[in-house]
């Protein structure tokens, strides 16, 4: 028996009569996993993944129990600053991801279309969008989405606003970097700072905001000591843990726990064997309930994950004794943000450092920033001769994706570079 | 110099000074092939399109802006493929205050910098200023600002996003007045850059003169910018409120409004949602790729459209007896409506009259379908003659031929009889004997009427396409929706289903109403489903539980259709898939109500049509 589904239709069962009722037995659910996870957790995974697994579903259980306190954001908003204010984030796409994983989406999907939103729109906002409108999600104290990378957000967050009276903040970053663009970055960041003070009484202790960056730095060395121990290591993941990482790299960076964790995982793989595994190098969202990946990827004994692009958009260290330009930097400079040769670029850095056998794209429904790069990255990576394949379908949304042409596809692929394996040797 | 450009924030003005020769790109190609191959074909179709055109024109330069992540990609493999060409992206803000308007000066002084790079040509303010001016002049001599409609057409709004040339080409055809247009460049340049530019004159004179502060011109560049950015906002700006205030402060002789959205652009489907959830107009949803091939579904869904604002006008309340002038007799009135004028198209002498009493009225409706061709033949009191079908097949003139024979034939009828003759379906403008034509909206609105007076939701669902229709207490169409171009949910769905299964078409119903075990089929592409099928016939399913899960599968896009127009009981569903007891189930349980199906529903379209005819007959 699938328990998540059968949980999830236990929801969806009181959701049109009592929505309030649904989300409360959506947050039980998010504590009941959080406990699975701390007790009867895979043997396979490695203590800092369950420990990172625990805190990213423990603290958006405990967020969603506290709406007072509750923001939502798109996953590329300057948390930093919205904790300086106790205020918990909680991204959109990463609710989405969990109401898929009580297979929710597809009644959710749908509501939203029924409502008008366009079929082809990403299906995370979808499902976040048909969440709120059902009223199985609470009503934040605020919303925050930046302008970057995604088109989706402004009208996403617009909709919040304008159909729940939720007062959200756009932080347009612009496409390139200049000193004007920062300082552009830099004044909008001011505008938030004043409303979130007002707001919560609170004034902003800039000391906080910088010990946040120091910590960010300070998890991001973790984390590349890690990956550059990865490049000949094991270390076991799953999708859905590689999906987690972004709790850590983007949604509460800057946190206590995300040091502790990125600081495990480095202490960790020192202990784990040398790998001999296919090591992918994976571009895009982690499409975590698809059977035949989930099959060849979850504590993968041929093939693993051995880095994404995800975790790695903005690496540089950030100057912590100006903490507001160093945010405006941070989005503006983001790989997904401005020109495509800019992640291009990054992505070949990355593939350099992780050594993988081939490297994946997963072209995720409605995501054109991406999609419509597949092209240019092929190039890319046929210039460093490096098998890439390039997969098309949803992490959402399990209507919409096609198990049998991504198991040919994958298949496939594994062969390619299992040749390429024997041939090396 | 010949530079393409797709946005209204592009500095048009700036770069026909600099001698650019800005055009306007407005694709209208028949494929994406090389944009499926060079980018994605998940990309937002004006995109692929621009990129279409642009490397089958004869264009030098490109100036795009980060309008969208397509935009922004679109940018990217462009500069890739012609390194040697002008192609430039400018950051256009999403904010619109003087920190953004500074901002986009400097991507204007950039632009600028490139282009005396790549031309040698110096730029000259005095020039941009000379053709702001002027525009100003000529926008400030014109009178009237939006024009109201005239007598006796329909007064529509465009909102949305870049509409196809083709939709202009059918309003104007359909002699709908267009009050507004505010898609991507819809509005007249002039009007879009100075409406929201305060005092244009001081704009231009305070630039002329500079700061002062520095001691040098602060040049035109900010201004300019400013007023770029003070246009009415796009969707993708960050407060598109002022769209709202437009539509408040220009709705007054507006009949309705017309939502253009673009499949794989989203934005704009937020604005439709938020129109309908406001529920202040009469709306009509139309989402095209641009092609030259949505000409057709354009036509029904506007021709629906509007024959519904003119029932609405008219307070009639008879929306389907509107003759839209399709045929060769009435094309000619000019006033779009034979309403009460015998058609003398169809050589009508001898033929019955309406003073001979009602029952010698005899008509003819003929829906000509993707699949099928139905008909039926009517007499002046409502009663059915003769009611029949025919494959399509390749021809819509044979099959209508066909139909009209067997229809003549069952009713012992002959041609100079029929005093009126209305067609309805995809191929409604292509059946010669037709006195007129009218959409398949109109017509299954009137039919559905015609054999249950309650029906107040219809569920459509043809061989190629679907529809939801709501009607109100008058019978009166007052919104549809109908599927997109792609097959998923229809009969060829169903049909394609059945071959897989291996069964007659017409057993697939009978067979899933045994179903013991639920099945999931989660795509509704139709190739695609076809494979899930195929692994589930080898995962030894039995057909009877694959055949219902095809039911539900469709079953759920059907109710997602439904729920778009605000159903509300009484139910009918028409088409042929009406007769496949096993949808009807499936529907049924996931509506959580009866549908009324009538003996025929396939003929539904038809008899529609019929009712038309009687009442221009009549």
């Amino acid at each position: 028996m699938n328990i998540a589904k059968t949980y999830g239709s236990w929801v969806k069962s009181c959701m049109e009569k009592d929505p309030e009722k649904a989300g409360s037995r959506i947050r039980r659910g998010l504590h009941l996993e959080s406990f699975r996870v701390r007790h009867f957790s895979d043997k396979r995974m490695p203590k800092a993944y369950r420990y990172l697994n625990y805190m990213a579903i423990r603290l958006v259980a405990d967020a969603l129990d506290k709406p007072d306190t509750l923001a939502y954001i798109n996953i590329f908003a300057p948390v930093e600053i919205l904790e300086c204010f106790g205020l918990t984030c909680v991204s959109m796409e990463a609710l989405a991801s969990y109401l898929s994983g009580f297979y929710m989406e597809d009644v959710l999907i749908d509501r939203a279309e029924a409502l008008g939103i366009a079929p082809t729109l990403c299906t995370y906002h979808k499902n976040f969008i048909g969440a709120m409108d059902s009223g199985i999600l609470p009503k934040p104290e605020i919303g925050v989405t930046t302008t970057m990378v995604c088109d989706g957000n402004v009208n996403t967050f617009r909709y919040l606003q304008d159909r729940f009276d939720v007062p959200c903040c756009v932080l347009d970053i612009p496409h390139s970097y200049s000193p004007e663009a920062e300082q552009y970055v830099v004044r909008q960041l001011r505008e938030l700072i004043a409303a979130l003070e007002k707001k919560t009484g609170r004034t902003l202790d800039m000391e906080e905001l910088k010990e946040r960056l120091r910590r960010e730095n300070r998890s991001k060395e973790y984390y590349m000591d890690f990956l550059r121990k990865r490049a000949v290591r094991s270390y076991p993941n799953t999708l859905t843990l590689m999906l987690f990482q972004l709790f850590a790299s983007h949604l509460d960076i800057g946190m206590d726990w995300v040091e502790k964790c990125f600081r495990m995982m480095d202490e960790e793989i020192d202990t784990y064997p040398v790998s001999d595994e296919l090591r992918l190098f994976w571009i895009h969202v982690e499409p975590y309930p698809e059977p035949t990946l989930r099959a060849y990827l979850n504590y993968g004994e041929e093939v693993t994950i051995a880095g994404g692009d995800f975790d790695l958009d903005y690496t540089e260290p950030l100057d912590a004794e100006h903490p507001l330009e160093a945010l405006a930097r941070k989005m503006i400079c983001n790989i997904y943000n401005g020109d495509f040769s800019r992640k291009a670029d990054a992505i070949e850095k990355m593939v350099q450092t992780c050594k993988p056998d081939g490297v994946v794209e997963y072209c995720h429904w409605g995501c054109r920033q991406s999609a419509g790069g597949a092209g240019l990255i092929r190039e890319r990576m046929k210039k460093l001769n490096v098998p890439m394949l390039v997969l098309d379908g949803d992490a959402i949304d399990r209507r919409n994706t096609q198990d049998g042409q991504i198991r040919t596809r994958f298949e496939a692929f594994l062969e390619v570079l299992r040749q390429q394996r024997k041939d090396a040797e | 110099m010949k530079t393409g450009y797709v946005c209204k924030y592009t500095p048009v003005e700036l770069l026909e000074a600099m001698g650019a020769g800005p055009v306007r790109i407005d694709p209208e190609v028949t494929n994406f092939n090389e944009a499926d191959t060079r980018m994605h074909p998940n990309m937002c179709s004006y995109t692929k399109g621009v990129l279409e055109t642009y490397v089958n024109g004869d264009y030098d330069g490109l100036v795009l802006t980060t309008c969208c992540d397509s935009v922004r990609r679109l940018c990217d493999v462009l500069k890739d493929l012609y390194p040697g060409k002008f192609i430039f992206l400018l950051d256009v803000p999403r904010k619109t205050d003087g920190h953004a308007a500074a901002l986009y000066a400097g991507q204007l002084r950039g632009l600028v910098s490139a282009l005396e790079t790549y031309t040698g040509r110096k730029y000259e303010e005095g020039e941009l200023r000379r053709i702001l001016s002027a525009q100003w002049k000529a926008e400030e001599d014109t009178p009237g600002g939006y024009e109201t409609q005239q007598q006796g057409t329909v007064s529509v709004g465009i909102v949305g996003a870049r509409c196809p040339r083709s939709l202009y080409r059918e309003l104007d055809r359909k002699d709908v007045h267009v009050q507004f247009d505010l898609t991507c460049t819809g509005m007249e340049r002039g009007q879009s850059l100075w409406q929201g530019a305060g005092r244009p004159e001081e704009i231009l004179r305070a630039a002329s003169e500079g700061c002062g502060a520095c001691g040098e011109a602060e040049g035109l560049l900010p201004a300019y910018a400013a007023v770029l950015l003070g246009q009415l906002p796009c969707m993708r700006m960050a407060d598109s409120r002022a769209r709202a205030d437009f539509l408040d402060a220009h709705s007054s002789g507006l009949d309705g409004v017309i939502c253009h959205t673009v499949k794989f652009c989203d934005s704009y489907s937020f604005e439709y949602e938020k129109l309908r959830r406001e529920n202040r107009i009469q709306l009509l949803k139309l989402e095209t790729d641009l092609t030259a091939q949505c000409e057709g579904q354009i036509s029904t869904r506007v021709e629906a459209f509007i024959e519904s604002l003119h029932a609405q006008k008219d307070g009639t309340g008879e929306n389907g007896g509107e003759d839209t002038g399709r045929g060769p007799a009435s094309a000619e009135s000019g006033t779009g409506s034979a309403r009460g004028s015998a058609d003398t198209a169809q050589g009508g002498t001898g033929a019955a009259r309406k003073e001979n009493g009602m029952d010698r009225i005899i008509v003819m409706g003929i829906d000509s379908g993707s699949t099928s061709t139905n008909g039926v033949i009517m007499d002046g009191t409502g009663r059915i003659l003769a009611a029949g079908s025919v494959r399509t097949g390749a021809g819509t003139i044979d099959s209508s031929a066909a139909i009209r024979e067997q229809l003549l034939q069952e009713a012992g009828l002959t041609q100079a009889d029929i005093l009126r003759t209305v067609a309805t379906g995809y191929g409604r403008a292509a059946i010669p004997f037709a006195g007129g034509s009218v959409t398949e909206i109109s017509c299954h609105a009137r039919g559905a009427r015609y054999f249950d007076p309650h029906v107040m939701t219809i569920l459509d669902i043809g061989g190629q396409d679907s529809k939801a229709i709501r009607l109100n207490e008058k019978g009166e169409v007052t919104d549809f929706v109908m599927n997109d171009k792609c097959a998923a949910g229809t009969g060829r769905f169903l049909e394609a289903m059945a071959r897989t299964l291996e069964v007659e078409i017409g057993e697939l119903g009978p067979i899933s109403l045994q179903s013991t075990e639920e099945v999931e089929i989660s795509s509704m592409c139709t190739v695609f489903a076809e494979s899930e099928v195929i692994s589930l016939i080898a995962q030894n399913k039995k057909k009877a539980d694959i055949a219902h899960g095809v039911h539900r599968a469709i079953a759920g896009k059907a109710v997602a259709l439904l729920n778009r127009v605000d159903p509300a009981p009484a139910y009918m569903m028409t088409g042929g898939v009406a007769r496949n007891p096993g949808v009807v189930k499936a529907v049924e349980e996931k509506l959580h109500a009866e549908l009324f199906i009538c003996e025929q529903p396939d003929i539904v379209g038809a008899v529609g049509a019929a009712l038309c005819a009687l009442d221009a007959a009549k």
